[in-house]
């Protein structure tokens, strides 16, 4: 029994987690920025939700619309107004890399100003009681949470794979200056990847906010697990990012069942790091820029 | 006597001058994207702090605070020695979560969340270093020796190794130099310092606890470089004046603490994406960042 609710736990993690991972992998593989203020991202569109809802009393599916609409705009913006101007100055990796950790602190602290420091919970689902799944005991809206990410996971594989956007997006993915030569406007790719993929997590966010309480600093936490997810899959690549969001979840589910539950991030933390020193690349990923040669 | 509160602010610069100029050994002038920094200076604050709670006395611990933050410099370097570009950057960055999550949950040992409070004020061959005055005096002695060596180790034939590995390793590889040994021993100066700023602060402040080393601090100690300049120690220096005290204009607004901490962050975060933006060299700085 206890083996089944620790795989349920983990997969309602991994589902987070994925929510996370792909849209970062999605605009890394796109535009190659470790574009760290994704996880503000989804805690700003928990915020959005929470004030159209909670604050503003909005039916609670049009406040959700709304807020994954406002989520890819946030994205359009960061995008143009960031990180085309750095890229147009031929920023290197670093410099995207240290100007996104700023943003991100940027955006937790207005969200902090705005909003402070106590916690905020959204009360669309009064706490239910669980229901047992095969020795497992879990809530209505974590199966919602679980089935919600694996169809947009499974959406955008789709949309990756068979639309003609998915092509290009992969012809960016694959090389950027082959791409435009044949036509390609990479601008408009990469605009589109981070539109999509912080509407991924504008999803995340509201799905974080129904399932707990909201604290401006979840962000942080939020990209370490997505960002370790996609690490351990190989970040260039949506499926990969995909497993390795749920071979995380399970790891640090399964952990605590030999260390103590504080244990829990770290568990992430030294994935992370192990991953990064030994297969940089994922277990699915491609060798690419990673390593000299 | 001096206005307790420019003392308070004196202390501090000095403790970021430190932490800065260190910090400009491995990413200004060696080209190391280090953001494990913050990792060095916590564990600096932590072995002073629990070897002078052990009875060591407060040099030796200060030291060993050093040479501890040192080891775990070169052991980051080796571990990370075949990464590049922002691979490296984000395995650094793993290095200080993985360092601030053991300091939270090695409860045994470091009172994981709740910190450790109540660090004795140093004595120095029997002298205590009780007020502020005094540490203020004794701050700074350390932030002009550090800077004294930082300029000699910058202007000396190995400083020029350091600065050619930055600017094309492979052609300083093929001169014959090791390039790994010219990294590793950059990396051991910076974190040695980085642990000295370290035992500054906990024995300052008198209370540590695993928040004052997260990723806030590594972006504030990050802003001061760059604002600054980078592979300019000048520049280290004005740019940690400027931005501790940037924040402390807020105070004649007489806002209250809960909109006073974000709106700190806000301007450290604008003055680093702005400083990106426009003018990667740093205010001082003689090379771009990356």
């Amino acid at each position: 029994m206890v083996f089944t609710q620790l795989l349920a736990n983990s997969l309602i993690a991994g589902s987070i987690y994925a929510l996370v991972a792909v849209g970062f992998s999605l605009i890394y593989a796109t535009t190659k920025i470790m574009h760290f203020a994704h996880g503000a991202a989804v805690v700003i569109g928990a915020y959005i939700v929470y004030t159209l809802f909670t604050l503003w009393g909005l039916n609670f599916w049009v406040a959700a619309v709304l807020t994954v609409i406002l989520s890819a705009l946030l994205g359009y913006f960061m995008f143009r107004l960031l990180y085309v101007p750095l890229k147009k100055k031929k920023a290197s990796n670093v410099i995207l890399l240290i100007a996104s950790i700023g943003l991100l602190i940027l955006f937790e602290n207005i969200v902090l100003l705005v909003y402070g420091a106590d916690v905020k919970t959204i009360g669309f689902i009064q706490v239910a009681q669980g229901l047992p799944i095969a020795g497992a005991v879990v809530t209505k809206l974590q199966i919602v949470i679980f089935i919600v990410s694996l169809i947009l996971c499974g959406a955008l594989y789709w949309l990756m794979q068979k639309t003609r956007l998915g092509r290009n997006m992969r012809a960016v993915v694959d090389n950027e200056e082959l791409a435009s030569i044949t036509g390609i406007n990479p601008r408009k790719i990469q605009t589109a990847a981070f539109m999509i993929g912080t509407a991924l997590a504008g999803v995340a966010g509201v799905l974080v906010g129904l399932e707990q309480n909201l604290e401006p600093s979840l962000g942080i936490a939020l990209i370490i697990k997505g960002f370790t997810g996609a690490i351990i899959g190989g970040i260039t690549s949506v499926p990969a990012a995909v497993a390795g969001s749920f071979i995380l979840g399970i790891a640090e589910n399964f952990g605590i069942w030999y260390l103590p539950s504080g244990y829990k991030d770290a568990i992430a933390f030294v994935l992370l790091f192990i991953f990064l020193l030994w297969r940089p690349t994922g277990l699915f990923g491609l060798n690419k820029g990673v390593k000299d040669a | 006597m001096l206005n307790p509160y420019f003392v308070h602010l004196g202390i501090l610069i000095c403790i970021y001058i430190i932490l800065a100029l260190s910090l400009n050994v491995t990413l200004g002038y060696t080209g190391l994207l280090n953001l494990g920094h913050v990792a060095f200076f916590g564990i600096g604050a932590y072995t002073s702090t629990l070897l002078v709670k052990a009875g060591v006395p407060f040099i030796a611990a200060f030291i060993i605070a050093g040479l501890f933050a040192s080891v775990f410099g070169y052991l980051l370097v080796l571990a990370t020695r075949k990464l590049k570009g922002d691979y490296l950057a984000l395995a650094t960055l793993g290095f200080s979560f993985v360092v601030t999550s053991v300091l939270l949950n090695w409860s045994s040992l470091t009172r994981g969340p709740l910190g450790i409070s109540g660090i004795p004020k140093p004595e120095i061959f029997g002298l205590l270093i009780k007020s502020n005055n005094a540490y203020f005096l004794f701050a700074i002695v350390i932030a002009v020796i550090t800077y004294l060596i930082i300029w000699r180790i910058t202007k000396s034939p190995f400083g020029r190794l350091l600065e050619a590995t930055r600017d094309d390793e492979l052609a300083t590889r093929s001169m014959g130099k090791n390039t790994f040994a010219l990294k590793y021993k950059a990396m051991m100066i910076s974190a040695f310092f980085a642990g000295l700023a370290g035992s500054l602060f906990a024995h300052y402040i008198t209370f540590i606890d695993p928040s004052s080393f997260a990723l806030t601090e590594l972006i504030l100690i990050f802003t001061i470089v760059i604002v600054g300049g980078i592979a300019s120690l000048g520049g280290s220096v004005a740019g940690t004046i400027i931005i501790i005290l940037i924040p402390e204009l807020l105070r004649f607004f007489a806002l209250p603490s809960s909109i006073l901490g974000p709106m700190r962050q806000i301007i450290y975060a604008l003055l680093l994406i702005f400083i990106l933006l426009y003018r990667p060299k740093g205010l001082f700085g003689r090379v771009d960042v990356g």
